[in-house]
Formats: structure tokens, sequence, C-alpha cells
């Protein structure tokens, strides 16, 4: 019996002991490395003065085609651009109207013949000076390499004498400088390198170290044309869970946000942290899958999705009001946007008699309709690093379930393939920059046209074609806005796709940052003046 | 000495019948009322109203609403048949086959018991829950899949249990003696080990269920098991964390009802393990 309270007490002390060490290991540290040696007194002090912020982003990933910082790789320029390493020609205003940035100026000496004058004294990150060999060189490559750059600018040819770069169109460009101000036009020396897809570009930051999905470490570009950066080190966390974000906001762990879950606002709307908002062309839209295998190839169905999906209630309770109902392919901030176009309102009766008509009608009593054997099921793929697009799935799925179609949800980081295969999808639901060149032909290349580069619903409209032929060849920005507006109303009339709503993009940093600032092309993110206190 | 010992035991086996009978009852309500959840909801669990979403418990919604304005109370009660049944189907089901298993094996032995054995080994050296997630995977999403992985990396428990108590049990003088008077294989295991070993099997799978519930739960949570938009508890929980902070009666729903079945259900097995101890023999 002692003998068994002797091994009690003796293992509750070791416990004890060991609990108490757990404890204290930590607060020991600190205090003694400043005792060991002067040296490291030192590293300690100068680590002290130097400024560092992590900034958590959800969509800095490669399932939103991020896969590093190296502007000729798919959609990595937006990255590029927004954490500083690069910057473009042209910058645009928040108005979304061009304005020189690397370029001082340009002409458009004849329909088919550019000259750009560079910016002096700019330097890239590796030493080299910017001139127009070195700009030639980089848009060749990127000619070489990116599908969508080839398109957009039809460059025949580059002519570099000092700081005048001339580029010669094989056709008539009319909006060449816009397509320049893409994140894909991001200047970088080519003769650098793309080792690990680290670039050097002319920003204020460079990239120093790159995980894909994980992290991007950045220092400050001492040499930055435009004045000193203020932050030593950056770093740029991906981190796609908005929970977690919101908690590694909360906890310090970063100090800066893009891409929060509109739900946890409330949790930063004070004043330890600053939201920065803007009303973007950034815009939740459905594609349709004309493939013969999918139901959405029956007009029919498509219209009815338009008609079913509650686009008011959707930006008034599960964006909380962080946004606008869409209409047509672009917010009313455009010319050629907002209710310039008609498109079809959330009707849920008039939706089930369109199918009705078609054809489809519930024979089997379980609620959801049939044709000629064949279930109404749509399958509805999305993916979850923009946080409320799984919402949208969802919202859609109740109410058009009311009309009689069954939506079936995949939600998947993975939808970069999985839309490639005509028979895995019938909406893709996705978010976008619509207008981000602030000029309208960029989306109907990119989505809409039958040669379009992201038409994977191989959506084939003539007049849509035709349309387009025209719009590339007009320089006058009324008619190009006339004919945005023709061609968004064909695309709604064959509801091709279906617009949800429209998002205010925000920022959210804590109070010390400063200059953390969203843009209404969502493309600047971190500039020169972005600070911590 | 001897006799308060025996004394306790008395109150012991009384409090022991009682508890028996209010955590029976508990997990038999439990189930009934899993089993008729579509009638005991007060609205559909699927119908969205965001006219009144996120609204905060109250007499017409108890347990609030979610995001798409959903009554949560319905869809904690909904979410109760996928939890429930899906748990008892899973225990179930590899109580029996883990059971046929062990006693396969230990009856012929050989060369079949160490192929068997040695699998079940496998098995035990993954953890359970990265392996169910590996299955799940694998298999995609959706409950029925997320009852394969966890059957796949159960059964060995039970085939253990099982085939330790069918050893004992072969070698005792009574299965010789009815062995020698000609009976047969099958019939042996049937009338005489089966009834024999069934107690610690039992002791095992009841214990079980709270932890099946769990993982089961925690499976959904991370997206492998249940599917939006049909109920389920821990893939709710996954749902609305991001509204934790803001509105928590959201998340706290779903969790306290994990909670509440997965006490009774240990509490159950609990108190069935004492009551088939011997040492409370009645």
């Amino acid at each position: 019996m002692k003998l068994k309270k002797l091994y009690a007490i003796a293992l509750s002390v070791c416990l004890g002991i060991s609990l108490l060490t757990g404890c204290g290991g930590q607060k020991q540290e600190g205090p003694e490395k400043p005792d060991t040696s002067a040296a490291s007194a030192a590293a300690a002090e100068q680590s002290e003065e130097k400024k560092t912020l992590v900034i958590g982003d959800t969509t800095f990933n490669a399932s939103n085609e991020e896969y590093d910082v190296n502007p000729h790789n798919a959609y990595s320029g937006w990255a590029c651009i927004r954490y500083g390493v690069g910057e473009t020609l042209i910058k645009y205003s928040d108005e979304m109207e061009i304005q020189p940035w690397l370029a001082s100026e340009w002409e458009n000496v004849d329909e088919l013949t550019w000259k750009i004058t560079l910016r002096d004294g700019v330097k890239f990150s590796s030493g080299r000076d910017m001139d127009a060999a070195a700009v030639k060189q980089c848009l060749e490559h990127l000619l070489e390499v990116h599908d969508r750059a080839q398109k957009d600018t039809k460059i025949a040819s580059m002519e570099a004498d000092g700081q005048v770069l001339t580029i010669k169109t094989s056709e008539p460009k009319p909006a060449l400088l816009n397509y320049l101000g893409d994140p894909y036009g991001c200047i970088i020396d080519v003769d650098a390198g793309f080792e690990n897809g680290i670039v050097a570009g002319t920003g204020p930051y460079v990239a120093v170290e790159l995980k894909t999905d994980d992290h991007l470490t950045l220092v400050k570009n001492e040499n930055y044309w435009g004045g000193t950066p203020h932050i030593d080190e950056l770093t740029i966390r991906t981190i796609t869970d908005g929970n977690t974000l919101a908690n590694a906001l909360l906890s310090g762990e970063v100090q800066a946000a893009y891409g929060m879950a509109y739900e946890s606002y409330p949790l930063f709307q004070n004043d330890d942290y600053r939201i920065s908002q803007i009303a973007t062309s950034r815009c939740f839209f459905g594609k349709m899958n004309f493939d013969a295998s999918s139901v959405c190839k029956d007009p029919a169905v498509r219209k009815a999705i338009a008609m079913g999906i509650d686009k008011e209630g959707f930006v008034a309770v599960l964006l909380d009001g962080n946004g606008y109902p869409a209409n047509g392919t672009f917010p009313s901030g455009f010319a050629f946007g907002g209710d310039k176009v008609t498109a079809e309102s959330y009707d849920p009766e008039g939706a089930k008699k369109v199918l009705e008509d078609a054809g489809w009608t519930d024979s089997d009593g379980d609620g959801i309709r049939e044709k000629d054997g064949q279930k109404l099921t749509v399958k509805w793929l999305t993916y979850p690093s923009r946080q409320e697009l799984p919402l949208l799935a969802e919202s859609a799925q109740a109410t058009l379930k009311e009309i009689g179609i069954e939506v079936d949800v995949n939600c998947t980081a993975d939808h970069i393939e999985a839309v490639k295969e005509p028979t895995a999808w019938d909406v893709y639901a996705m978010a976008n920059v619509q207008c981000p060149t602030g000029d309208p032909e960029y989306w109907f290349t990119v989505f809409a046209t039958s040669d379009a580069t992201k038409n994977q619903g191989k959506y084939n409209s003539a007049k849509l074609d035709e349309l387009e032929a025209k719009m590339s060849q007009t320089f006058d920005p009324d008619q190009r806005a006339e004919l945005a507006i023709e061609m968004q109303q064909t695309v709604l009339d064959d509801h091709a796709f279906v617009y949800c709503s429209f998002l205010k993009m925000s920022m959210i940093s804590r109070a010390n940052v400063s200059n953390y600032t969203s843009h209404a092309c969502d493309y600047y993110q971190v500039t020169a003046d972005l600070d911590i206190q | 000495m001897r006799e308060p010992t025996v004394r306790k035991q008395n109150i012991h086996h009384n409090h022991l019948k009682t508890r028996l009978i209010i955590f029976g009852t508990l997990a038999i309500l439990l189930v009934v009322c899993s089993f008729f959840s579509e009638y005991l909801c007060p609205y559909d669990p699927y119908l969205q109203d965001l006219g009144n979403a996120k609204a905060a418990p109250s007499l017409a919604h108890l347990f609030g609403t979610d995001r798409y304005g959903r009554d949560m109370l319905s869809r904690v009660i909904a979410g109760s048949r996928t939890s429930i049944y899906s748990t008892l189907l899973l225990v179930g089901f590899i109580t029996v086959f883990g059971t046929i298993a062990g006693i396969v094996c230990a009856w012929n032995g050989g060369r079949l018991d160490s192929v068997v054995m040695r699998i079940s080994d496998m098995f035990l050296a993954f953890p359970g829950l990265v392996f169910a997630l590996a299955v799940a995977a694998v298999l995609g999403g959706g409950v029925q899949n997320a009852i394969i992985a966890l059957a796949a990396i159960s059964w060995p428990k039970y085939a253990r249990v099982a085939r330790s108590q069918t050893l004992a049990q072969k070698e005792t003088v009574y299965i010789r003696a009815a062995r020698l008077s000609g009976c047969s294989s099958s019939k042996l295991i049937i009338k005489h080990i089966l009834p024999n070993i069934f107690g610690p099997v039992l002791v095992t799978a009841m214990l079980d269920i709270g932890t099946m519930m769990m993982e089961l739960a925690g499976l959904s949570f991370l997206g492998l098991g249940a599917k939006p938009p049909v109920p389920e508890w821990g893939s709710m929980l996954s749902d609305t964390r991001n509204l934790l902070a803001t509105h928590p009666w959201v998340t706290l729903a779903p969790g306290f009802a994990i909670f509440v079945s997965v006490m009774i259900f240990n509490l159950l097995g609990d108190t069935v393990r004492d009551w088939l101890d011997p040492r409370n023999a009645r």
C-alpha cells in the first residue's frame, strides 16, 4: 500500500515538473539571447528596426492560375503586378482611364503603328536599364509563350531606338495600350531569367523566394524609380480558406488580407482594422456548356437557369450587400455597362413555363423535370477560393429546385482541369474582372467569341464573331461602346452566360498598416507607399 | 471484511440498472426520433428564405436560421438521420464483418489465419482518420464513401476481439466434448461460440458508436462526407464555421447535437460494459 502511494507521489511530482518546464522553456529563451554576445545583440537590434509585413491572400494559388510571379505564365502576371514586382507600360486611373506608367507618352502614328516613349531612369531589379530594347525583348518573349497576349495585341513587329519603342500591329488595334496594361504586360528583364517563377521587374519590391500555393517573400527594391519603399521584408502567404484567413488576421499572424469572406467583415469593422473597399468589374457569372452531352445545349434550359437565380437575394444576403446584382457583362460605371442591356430577371413562374413549353415535365412526381427519359440535372462546377462562389452554388441549387431543375454542385480547387472535360459540367460559375483594361473587347475575346481562349463551353455565335471583327477595327470609343452593348445583348439573348453580381473588392489591414488600398481594376495592391507603423 | 464489499456491489448493481434504463431509453429515443425526423421537423430543412437569414434563436426558430435562412432546428433534426443512421449502419457492418473474420480465422487457424491477421495488422498500423481520409479522397465525397472508408479501417479491431475470444472458447472442455459427440463446426460456432463471445464484441461495438459518429462527422467536416445541401452535423459545422464569431448559434446547433448524441451513446456503452462485466454478476 505504501509503495503504491510512493509511486503515485513520485509520478505526480514528475508530471508537475515536466508541466512547469514546458511552460518555462519559452520564457527563458528571450532574455538569454542578447546576453550571449554583442554580435547577436546587434542583430537583434537590427531585426527590431527591420520593417516586415505579412499579407494573407485567398487567391494567390494554382487554382486561380497564379502559379508564381512570372507574367508570361497564365495568370501569374496578376501576382507580379499585385505584389509590386512588375509594372506595365500604362496604369489605370480609378476611373479606368489609361495613364502613363513605364511609358511616359505614346502616339498613334497611323492605324497600325504606335510610338511609345519610355520613362527615363528606370532600372530592373537585376540592375539592367529599362530601355526600348529590353521592353522589346520582353514583349517578344511574351508573344511567344502567352496565348492571350498574342490574340489580344496582334503585334507584328517592334523596333527599339533608345527609349522609343515603335510597335506595328498586323491589324488595327485600337485597344493596344489597354491590353498592354493587362498584368501579362508587366515589363521584366528576360535576360535575368525565370528561375522558379521569379522574375526581375521594375516594381518597388523584389521577389526572392517563392513556393506555389504557400508563400512569396519579397524585399524592397532599393533602386526603385518612384521613391524608396518602406517595408524591408514583405511576405505574401496563400491562405485559401476564408475562415483561416480571418483568424490569421485576428491573431496578428498576417497584418493585411485580400479576399476575405464577406461574412467575416463584422469582425473587422472596428478601430483596430482598416477596410479599403471599391466597386470593381469583378463579376460572379455562370458559363453555359454548349457541348452536345450537356442539358444546357437546350435553349429553354439556359433561359430557365437565367430566370431561376435570385441575384438580388444573393447580393443582399449572401454577399452582405458588398456588391450589385449584375444585368449584363459590365457594371453600370462604364459607358457600355449596367442597364444598357436587358437580361432575364428572377422569375421562377416564368422559368417553369419556359421549361413546360419546351417539354420538360415532372412525370414521376419527384419535383425534378424530365424529358425523353432524361432527368433535368445541371452539373454546376465552381471553386472555393473566391469565398462566395460556393454560396452562390447552394443558393442557385435551392432556387432552381423550385422550378424543377436539380443542381449537382461540384466545388473543387481542381476546376481548371475539370472544366476541360466537356461532360463534367453544365454550368461553370466563376469570378472574373470583366473590364480590367477599361475596354470592352477584352472580355469577348477571352470568353465569348468562337475562338476565345477561355470559351470552354464552345459557345458559337456567328453574329457575335461578326460584331467582334467590327469592334477590333473600330477606333472611336463611342462606337466601340455601342458595339459592346450589341455584343452583350447577343450573348444575353442566347443565354450563353448568366451574370449574377458585381463585387465590391476590399482589402483589410490592421490599423497600423497604411496605404493598403484597393483599386477599381483589382490589379494594384502593393505599392511603394505601403507602410506599417 | 467481506461484507461491506458485497453491499457495495449491490448498490452499484442497482445504480447500474437505473443507468442502463435511462441511457438505453435516451439512445432508443434518439434512434426513433431520427427515424421519424422528417415528421418532426417544424420547417422544410432545405427551404431557403434569404429574407430571414442569420436570424437569432427565437420562438419561431429555436436554434435560429443559417445564412440561407434555413431553420437550424429542422436541419439538426434532419441531420440526425444522416448522422445517427450512418453511424449505426457503419458499426453494425464492421461488427458483423469483423466478428465473422475473427471467428473464421480462429476456427481454421493455419495460413488463412496468418494472412488475414497480417492484413489486419497492416490496417492497424495506419493512423485511423488519415487512412480514412485517403480512402474517401480516392472514392470521392458522399456519406456512402465515408462509411466505406471508415469501415475499411475499423474492422480489424472486431476481428481481433472475436478471434481471441474464439481461441479461448475453442480450447474449453465443453467445446471438446461437443465436438467429440459429433457436433458440426457450423453448429458449434453458432450455438456455442457466438453466444459466448457476444458480450465482449457488443461492448466494443457500443463503445465505438460515439467514436464512429465523431469520425464520420470529422470526414464530413473536411468535405469528404455528406455534400451540401444534405444536412449532416459535421458538414453543417464546417459550412458555418465562418459565422462562429458573428452568429455563433448557427455553429453551436450541430455542435451541440453531436455532443449530446455522442455522450448518450458513450454513457450507454460504458453502462453496457459494466453490466456485462462478470464482476457485477447478477
